[in-house]
């Protein structure tokens, strides 16, 4: 069989093991860079339902909005980009576009603007970019990064106007894009309602998904051993296993069954039953943070638990993966973070990206 | 990183079968089709068909998967040729918006590749090649910015042809290193089509790198599409349009094909 048939396409796994309680741990940092969350999910073995601290967590999460065709300069001028973007906590990707085909925005809470542009746009924009990382043979896409909080992106300003004017007149960039706001509670949100005010859109209330399993096989594990060379499994192993239980796949491996041969990694507890509990939408980091923070008080009281675990995916669709770092999509555009965390405080935290990525931090 | 795209969809008399083509392409996720009228002069004297025009077939585009826009429909034509002189660039030609050509022998393959006026080079998936491909005519058709198409759904039909499709494509790979090769469908069923990011992962059995195969159905299909609007105008920099005045002699000149005109005209 020819050698290219053999390979696959690379994916990248970064494993961290640290101590929640250890002022070092960067457990804080890697969950607010990962800006945009789509999916996060909790897994409690020997666990009914959902504790009720964590129930009140999730229900504060920020609702967020979607907006219909709104054009890019909107989001730009004046007024909106000194009361929202520049004051931080304004998060924004558009909606229903590919990376590895349109032309793809985000705005960061850091006030930067991302283009992701095909060369078209880009060409006719004339705005100053990076041809993309992951450009084969021929530069095809090219990515705009746009910092309003720098000193001569001032309001006014020259480059401001060439920006602005760009995405007004020469290429009106129009798209659905999905908005949240990490409010602080005084702060008004007059600016972002007077602007959704002039478009149709939807407020929508991240939806949350329960299932209780019964009777689980849980892989054993030990926090000191991440990589599984004494007695837990391989991250790879274990990983896997976790996918197949979120998307309920059988792992009894029965020798009837042709559809799959995934299995539980050895060495196993049985758990009578498991806690699933999915949230999807556009989830912004700070209510994340907020959600591990509960987590780890999970274990004050003694559990039959051994271990828990949070997964948190990233939009397939969106430019970054982890702060600037670009992401691209080639069959699969994964990246996403695992916690697995233990009674002792004690956690492991699995970082994944595809092929078309740069590596986690 | 452009969108994706179908180049080779079977023409049908059948409006119903062409329309439920077209949604499941949408559906799937391709964002540009072509309506392929192939034409064979071997058999007796077959007149160009006239290509139908995309708001007979739809009142409205379906729209395209995961997207707000619809789907783009342009019409190519394909000249099977035995003889040199079946391929014949006559007015009729520019109503398509793309022209391939499938060459049944070597001399036809050299010719096509290094002079014909055609976007697509069509490789046989239905039967063994009958010659091997040079090296020549093959870096002068990628240097022309010609491509070569290879359809798959020979390949879903029957084994035999599957048999043939793999290897017409692995010699094909050795010659032109994937280079200037696109990927179509050549789907007269709706159950013939298959979604994009499966078909970039059929061109690695067919022997692409996984960046070509991506390529090979999205970038290089809007190289073939921008290719054949070139035809219309002067070394693709000068584009002529209808003047909405009375004709005047000024005008009859500018309708000329500019191609023809000589280049301080041009200017």
């Amino acid at each position: 069989m020819s050698p290219e048939l053999e390979r696959f396409p690379r994916n990248i796994l970064v494993c961290e093991r640290s101590n929640f309680l250890n002022e070092k741990s960067r457990h804080g940092i890697h969950v607010s860079k990962h800006y945009f969350n789509y999916k996060v999910s909790i897994f409690i073995p020997e666990c009914g339902i959902l504790p009720a601290g964590l129930s009140s967590v999730i229900k504060s999460f920020n609702s967020y909005f979607l907006v219909q065709k709104l054009p890019v300069y909107k989001l730009i001028e004046e007024v909106f980009l000194d009361e929202v973007v520049k004051k931080g906590g304004f998060y924004a990707l558009s909606h229903k576009t590919r990376i590895d085909e349109d032309n793809t925005i985000a705005f960061l809470p850091s006030g930067q603007m991302i283009l992701s542009l095909d060369k078209d746009t880009y060409e006719q924009l004339g705005l100053e970019g990076k041809p993309s990382l992951y450009n084969h043979r021929n530069a095809r896409r090219y990515v705009v990064t746009v910092d309003f909080t720098d000193k001569s992106m001032t309001v006014g300003g020259k480059r401001y106007q060439r920006v602005l004017l760009g995405l007004k007149e020469r290429v009106p960039l129009t798209c659905d894009f999905l908005l949240s706001r990490y409010s602080t509670g005084t702060d008004e949100d007059g600016a972002l309602q007077g602007l959704l005010s002039q478009y149709s859109f939807e407020v929508i209330r991240p939806a949350q998904y329960s299932q209780t399993l019964r009777i689980v096989p849980c892989p054993t594990l030990h926090p000191s051993d991440l990589q599984g060379k004494a007695g837990s499994c391989d991250p790879h192993q274990f990983l896997e296993w976790l996918g197949s239980v979120n998307m309920g796949i059988r792992c009894d491996n029965s020798a009837s069954d042709f559809l799959s041969t995934y299995v539980c990694p050895e060495p196993q507890d049985s758990m009578s039953q498991a806690l699933l509990y999915t949230i999807t939408g556009f989830l912004i980091p700070e209510d994340i943070q907020s959600l591990l923070q509960e987590l780890q008080r999970y274990f004050d009281e003694p559990k039959f638990s051994p271990w828990l675990s949070l997964t948190v995916h990233g939009f397939v669709d969106s430019p970054v993966s982890w702060g600037t770092m670009e992401h691209g999509f080639l069959s699969s555009g994964e990246n996403f973070y695992n916690f697995v965390c233990f009674k002792n405080q004690d956690y492991w935290l699995h970082m994944a990206t595809g092929a078309l990525d740069g590596c986690p931090p | 990183m452009s969108v994706f795209m179908d180049l080779n969809i079977s023409y049908t008399t059948d409006r119903k079968r062409l329309q439920a083509m077209i949604e499941t392409a949408a559906h799937l996720g391709y964002s540009t089709v072509a309506i392929n009228y192939t034409v064979e002069f071997q058999q007796k004297k077959q007149e160009i068909p006239r290509p139908k025009s995309v708001t007979e077939l739809f009142e409205k585009l379906p729209i395209v998967q995961g997207k707000s826009s619809p789907i783009k429909v342009v019409n190519r034509l394909t000249v099977v040729t035995a003889d040199a002189a079946h391929f014949r660039p006559t007015a009729e030609y520019k109503s398509f918006d793309l022209v391939a050509v499938y060459p049944k022998t070597e001399k036809l393959f050299h010719t096509a590749c290094m002079t014909f006026d055609v976007d697509i080079i069509c490789i046989a998936t239905t039967e063994k090649q009958p010659f091997h491909f040079k090296r020549s005519p093959v870096n002068g058709a990628i240097e022309r910015g010609v491509f070569f198409e290879i359809c798959y759904t020979p390949a879903i039909r029957d084994s035999t042809m599957r048999k043939y499709t793999i290897a017409n494509a692995l010699c094909l790979m050795e010659i032109c290193k994937g280079k200037n090769v696109i990927l179509s469908s050549a789907a007269e069923k709706v159950l013939e089509l298959r979604g994009p990011y499966d078909i970039a992962n059929l061109g690695l059995v067919f022997g692409l790198s996984e960046g070509d195969a991506k390529a090979a159905v999205s970038t290089n299909c809007r190289s073939v599409l921008l290719h054949g609007e070139t035809r219309t105008t002067a070394f693709g920099i000068i584009h002529t349009v209808k003047k909405v005045q009375p004709t005047t002699k000024q005008t009859d000149e500018a309708e000329a094909p500019a191609s023809k005109k000589t280049k301080t005209e041009n200017i």
